[in-house]
């Protein structure tokens, strides 16, 4: 705007400022957070535009969407999971443990023997008992969360380094045709696809959606994170305990089935898999804009986190930089959102 | 750390009364149990409760159980200060890795890194580097009031991607014999690191107890507000633990990697912070904040590295100690737990039965404020 401008304004630009503004207040400010996700993920799709597309492929494409999809699917489930948790004002710590768990119980029990479909919910399974031993200390035994989750990340780790301390090769027929299995669409360089994990991660990021959004289970979740030990749920009649439990129960079927995803990723298991991978989670769902105090959150921002999460490596990929420099990034993506929030949550009050 | 009831029913003797405090203490059950393993790797492996002079040096596996706790007990020492402020510090992993790759590559680029003088630099300037992460803790966590989990996180994350810029993703090694003293070496016989950590103990202990530091750490603890309101400079109090947590971190990161003197950014202190964090659990300090205890901490370290080789003793794959780390744990903290002793009393029979909010918490909100 012009030194002009400012001195006499014109009166249709005030209008047009007013009506914005008046708009952005309109807004309910729970949507902010959400709201920054989505930028960030336009800018850095516009930043890839810019500096990687040639003349005869955009950088923006259907084909980066389903790579980034395919790539992240286990991260998707995961973040999914941890929403449920970190929207009640906890936190899941041994997701990382349990994907390994369940990547190496399913490879063990493919050489067992045991068909595809048993093999499957079995391990989703393991997932959810893990799951359920956190909410049941979390609940009955009233030990934090963090400590909680803790001690089953070491309880899924030392399994998993029970079961084996080598990668198991997953080499079952059926497993493997599910893991090929794809819808292919375009030609060429605009080749993209739709797999298996990418549509399981899409309908449980659904579930979530209508779970978290249009039930009382869901209003109970926001509920508990309200921070007063369930007590206001309690009085609308919902059943903080039991939600406390199930929150948890989600989070371990959720890494149960992210467990079955990167198992179909990387047709192996192995003991050494999803180490800081309950931190990346995390780090998707800040990204995505709920509040790690609980209460304040959307599971589709989740989503958009984890995509902003899939671009920054993509982007340093592309970019050249050594894989490290992605920590670095993601430290600084998520600095900005931390202080984002706080921001928010100071205007708030 | 667990609130002793004010006599709800009578005692009936005084033996009862001091057999009940001493079971509803805190380290009774970290204590039980340390004492249980020693007598059982003293068991399964004859030789393990000798201690034994060689050259002046003390030797034996008590000795290395002792030398082994150092980095726990360095890490957890820190920790539990920040915990009693009710933050966490999930950075001490990374800073460990920061400081030793920052101390061993200015090492591996001084001209002679067999030098006492450039060896103290390089120390010297691992700590500053942990004093600074933690002053970036600090800044997040007492200056933008941030939550201490996230706050700390982001250097986790970007911590070890520091570390590796830092080592440009090699593993720094270098040669030097005074570094690697402070790793394994003696001094009057008894290993470095245990001299460091004791005296770092030492140093923390009559820091926080005979000045009001530790007062106020707890008062923050317990509500950062009205302590603020009663005249505690909560903000620079809080600042000033992150700092010295990362500075512990970092000291922990030389003890830990100078024996092998490799800084290796990717797997140096990688899961440390939960180590830390279960020492300090173990030593019967709950994450809540407002409270705390630093002798549990030797147990818990004590602890920590008795499991660790005990796995070993009992011939079972080393991989499995996070296994027996996870069962420990819950026993200890199910042990501790309010629940489990109303339950065993046979009380609360009724809040069993899913009936209403949240029992638990309120129960202990009472029993403060009772």
């Amino acid at each position: 705007m012009s030194t002009d401008e400012m001195v006499k304004p014109d009166s249709a630009v005030v209008a047009v400022a007013h009506r914005a503004r008046r708009a952005l207040r309109g807004l309910d400010r729970r949507f902010l957070p959400v709201l920054g996700t989505v930028l960030t993920l336009l800018v850095m799709l516009g930043v890839g535009q810019q500096r990687y597309s040639t003349e005869r492929v955009d950088f923006v494409s259907m084909k980066l969407l389903s790579n980034l999809l395919v790539d992240n699917s286990y991260l998707l489930v995961l973040a999914v999971g941890m929403t449920f948790v970190i929207l009640t004002g906890g936190i899941d710590l041994s997701v990382g443990a349990v994907v390994a768990l369940v990547g190496l119980s399913i490879a063990e029990m493919f050489t067992a023997g045991l068909p595809l479909p048993v093999v499957l919910i079995v391990g989703v399974l393991i997932g959810t008992s893990c799951g359920l031993l956190i909410g049941v200390m979390v609940q009955m035994f009233d030990i934090q969360p963090f400590i909680a989750s803790l001690a089953v990340m070491f309880l899924a780790r030392g399994l998993a380094n029970v079961i084996s301390v080598n990668s198991l090769k997953i080499d079952d027929e059926g497993f493997s045709a599910l893991a090929a299995w794809s819808l292919k669409f375009g030609e060429g360089r605009e080749l993209w696809r739709i797999n298996a994990s990418m549509l399981i991660a899409l309908t449980v990021l659904l579930i979530a959606f209508v779970v978290l959004h249009y039930t009382r289970f869901g209003r109970s979740v926001y509920g508990l994170g309200a921070g007063d030990g369930g007590a206001a749920v309690n009085l609308m009649g919902l059943r903080p305990a039991r939600t406390r439990v199930w929150v948890y129960v989600i989070s371990g079927t959720c890494a149960g089935i992210a467990g079955v995803l990167f198992a179909l990723y990387t047709k192996s298991g192995f003991n050494l898999t999803g180490i800081g991978m309950e931190l990346d989670a995390i780090a998707a769902v800040v990204i995505g804009g709920t509040l790690l105090s609980g209460g304040v959150g959307f599971v589709l921002g989740t989503g958009a986190g984890v995509l902003v999460y899939g671009l920054i490596q993509v982007l340093i990929a592309r970019e050249g930089l050594d894989s490290w420099w992605t920590r670095v990034f993601i430290g600084v993506v998520l600095l900005a959102f931390v202080i984002l929030q706080r921001v928010l949550t100071v205007r708030r009050r | 750390m667990t609130p002793t009831l004010p006599a709800a029913t009578p005692a009936t003797s005084r033996g009862a009364a001091i057999v009940s405090e001493v079971t509803h203490h805190g380290l009774f059950w970290p204590v039980l149990a340390l004492i249980a393993l020693l007598l059982a790797c003293g068991v399964m492996s004859p030789g393990f409760l000798d201690v034994t002079v060689r050259d002046g040096h003390l030797f034996g596996q008590l000795v290395d159980l002792l030398r082994n706790s150092a980095t726990p007990l360095l890490l957890a020492l820190g920790m539990c200060l920040v915990i009693a402020t009710g933050g966490i510090d999930l950075s001490v992993g990374a800073v460990m890795a920061i400081g030793l790759a920052v101390s061993l590559t200015y090492l591996d680029n001084a001209p002679d890194p067999g030098d006492v003088g450039t060896v103290l630099v390089a120390v010297l300037l691992g700590l500053v580097v942990g004093a600074l992460g933690g002053a970036f803790n600090g800044a997040m966590v007492a200056g933008l009031g941030i939550q201490p989990f996230i706050a700390t996180m982001i250097l986790m994350v970007a911590g070890r991607g520091i570390a590796m810029l830092i080592t440009q993703g090699q593993i720094t090694t270098v040669t030097s014999a005074p570094f690697k003293t402070i790793g394994s070496g003696f001094v009057l016989g008894i290993p470095t690191p245990v001299i460091i950590a004791v005296a770092a103990f030492v140093l923390v202990a009559l820091v926080v107890r005979r000045t009001a530091l530790g007062m106020f750490l707890e008062s923050i603890g317990i509500n950062r507000e009205a302590s603020r309101l009663a005249g505690v400079q909560a903000r620079r109090t809080t600042w000033t633990v992150y700092v010295i947590a990362g500075v512990l971190a970092a000291l922990a990161g030389l003890v830990y990697g100078a024996p092998t003197m490799a800084a290796d950014a990717n797997n140096i202190g990688l899961m440390k912070e939960l180590d830390a964090i279960m020492v300090v659990v173990l030593g019967g300090t709950k994450l809540d904040g407002g409270r705390f205890y630093l002798g549990g901490l030797l147990v818990g370290a004590m602890l920590l590295s008795t499991l660790e080789r005990a796995v070993i003793i009992f011939q079972l794959p080393s991989q499995t100690t996070p296994l027996f780390k996870a069962i420990v744990l819950i026993a200890v903290c199910v042990a501790a737990s309010p629940t489990l002793r109303a339950m065993l009393r046979g009380r609360r029979r009724a809040d069993r039965s899913d009936a209403p909010a949240a029992p638990v918490e309120t129960t202990s909100a009472m029993e403060v404020t009772a």
